[in-house]
């Protein structure tokens, strides 16, 4: 939090250096977040670069009411969100995209491969919505309260989201997780 | 562990499996910074060439704006106060606890316009988390002036030419709080002179202190009345002397407090098509005087303007840290005739953890200008208080040739500090 204060008010005097060290300190939360919002890596890398690059286009007069990393994963959320509109490309299931996605990603032994596949597909099946709160906030960490600003709805509406899409995975996985 | 819960935890540990193997490349890492530093220089570039100065001087000449600056009040750079120090003949202490938990003011009253006009004006002010400063100000004057204050920066709307007058800088509001340590300030100063009175109008009694100073914008003096049942100030005076004379510069007649207030009250909106025009930095004519003893300051020579005022600036900070005044009045001649007690109080008034730490960076000269003796410079630094907060105060720093020699002073603080939140 302190270096992030010192990096924003740095950016506001003309300091590449620290535009830099922002990127490289969290770029790969940010690649790791639009994966899982798009299921296609290629995509996510274009919504990175598109939100980074506003991102520095506003920096000189950036006003954060939220930390800088919350900020910059709801960007990549809300980038993502206006994607999906445009082309409602994500809302089919891809299951050619999520295998390709995450081949290079070898999973270990804590959760089997098996699993992962059912808790993949049973994410699928959640309306958009649902399934994106439950990423910002189990996936990136953010709080209620930040998702809810970013979306311009009360943080009400996110919690049942959540809560919604909690219980249906639940359904859906049926008892198949292990207690 | 219900199942909720557990469901819960089973996917955080399916994401951050994933998470933890995801890599940018280095063909995307060339691309994004290449095209971020293109459009943040770009930007950057584009700030730049928004600054018109000569049109602001041209639009200080206008009556309007001088208006809205004549409502920019009690700036008190403290450390400027005059008059040697002692108690005051009046306990204080309870209007200080009564202070205490309110963290926003509403002010209504009068202001006067350089031809002596009084306009009426209201403001609103919200206190920074310490309750040091305002934080959130906007003022607005009955001809349909607003100044405001936003994230560090000071913006003055004048509809009468459909333009905006900012500044990279906290220029309006209080530099103390209308709380506890400015009441402590005034109780300290023996210049300040107590009167009891009734109110007629509500027949309760009341207390009236009167004080004097000189501040960054010249000399001042008040009247701060409050009431003696309550014992928070109720009525407020300012003149542009030291003798209370002729009508007043800023006359608040209403004075409201909250404990806070929503941030609709500081949202202000004007047309989109309004022309932005930077202010120029300037010091007052009154203090380029104190500034050209060869004997102040440290040498420049040799050094970028950069590297003095870093050396400057961080030596300035390290006598208020090391309390060591003599050395301080060396490198701010402003204040060679305020007295160690004086000073010390100021220092030993802030609470522990708002006192300076640590001086984290001191940033790039963010703004030039001229004084009468030499080139002035701007400079944001960023401080780290005991109790862990950020702070940002911006400097002035006067350079000079003398007998061939280049050398620099520090003027004084370019506005409020502004804690970063």
């Amino acid at each position: 939090m302190f270096e992030d204060r010192l990096l924003v008010w740095k950016l506001k005097y003309g300091n590449t250096d620290a535009l830099r060290r922002i990127y490289e300190k969290y770029k790969d939360d940010l690649l790791a977040l639009a994966i899982t919002l798009t299921r296609d890596k290629a995509s996510a890398e274009d919504v990175v670069h598109d939100v980074f690059v506003s991102f520095a286009e506003l920096a000189g007069d950036l006003k954060l009411k939220t930390n800088l990393k919350g900020y910059l994963l709801t960007s990549i959320a809300n980038r993502v969100r206006n994607l999906k509109v445009r082309e409602q490309r994500f809302t089919t299931l891809n299951t050619a995209d999520i295998n390709e996605s995450v081949s290079d990603t070898p999973e270990k032994p804590a959760i089997s491969a098996e699993e992962s596949r059912r808790i993949r597909n049973a994410m699928l099946v959640l309306p958009y919505e649902q399934r994106e709160v439950i990423i910002l906030h189990l996936h990136s960490c953010l709080k209620f309260k930040t998702i809810a600003d970013s979306q311009g709805v009360s943080i009400n509406t996110v919690q049942s989201r959540y809560r919604y899409g909690l219980n249906k995975l639940q359904t859906i996985l049926n008892g198949e997780v292990r207690k | 562990m219900n199942a909720a819960e557990n469901i819960e935890k089973v996917i955080k540990k399916f994401y951050a499996i994933k998470k933890s193997s995801v890599r940018t490349s280095m063909e995307m890492d060339e691309k994004v910074l290449d095209d971020a530093m293109l459009a943040y220089e770009n930007n950057m570039k584009t700030k730049k060439s928004d600054l018109k100065p000569n049109l602001w001087r041209t639009i200080m000449k206008n009556r309007m704006t001088q208006m809205a600056a004549a409502a920019v009040i009690l700036i008190a750079v403290l450390y400027m106060l005059i008059g040697k120090m002692g108690p005051t003949t009046w306990a204080i202490e309870q209007s200080i606890e009564a202070l205490r938990d309110y963290s926003g003011v509403y002010m209504a009253g009068t202001v006067m316009d350089e031809y002596g006009t009084q306009k009426g004006c209201e403001l609103w002010m919200r206190a920074n988390k310490s309750l040091t400063s305002s934080k959130d100000t906007i003022i607005r004057v009955d001809n349909g002036v607003i100044q405001w204050v936003e994230d560090g920066s000071t913006y003055t709307y004048v509809p009468q030419n459909n333009t905006v007058y900012y500044e990279n800088a906290v220029i309006a509001g209080m530099s103390q709080w209308p709380g506890p340590t400015l009441l402590e300030l005034f109780a300290f100063s023996e210049s300040t002179e107590t009167i009891r009175g009734i109110n007629p109008a509500t027949g309760h009694e009341q207390v009236t202190l009167l004080s004097s100073f000189i501040d960054a914008h010249g000399t001042k003096s008040y009247s701060i009345t409050f009431d003696a049942k309550t014992k928070l100030p109720v009525e407020l005076v300012e003149w542009n002397n030291l003798d209370r004379r002729g009508a007043p510069a800023f006359h608040i007649r209403q004075i409201t407090y909250y404990e806070d207030l929503p941030d609709s009250i500081f949202k202000v909106e004007y047309p989109t098509n309004a022309n932005r025009v930077e202010k120029e930095l300037t010091i007052p004519e009154s203090s380029v005087g104190l500034l050209g003893d060869p004997q102040d300051g440290i040498s420049a020579e040799g050094l970028s303007r950069q590297e003095a005022v870093e050396l400057l600036l961080r030596q300035v900070y390290q006598a208020v840290m090391n309390e060591d005044f003599d050395r301080l009045r060396k490198l701010c001649p402003t204040i060679a005739t305020v007295s160690d007690e004086f000073l010390r109080y100021l220092m030993q008034s802030e609470k522990p953890e708002l006192r300076t730490e640590e001086i984290v960076e001191i940033g790039p000269i963010f703004k030039e200008g001229h004084s009468k003796i030499g080139p002035i410079v701007a400079v944001p630094c960023i401080i780290r208080t005991r109790g862990g907060t950020l702070r940002e105060d911006k400097m002035i720093v006067q350079f000079r040739n003398i007998g061939g020699k280049s050398s620099c002073v520090f003027h004084g603080p370019y506005g409020m500090p502004h804690e970063i939140e």
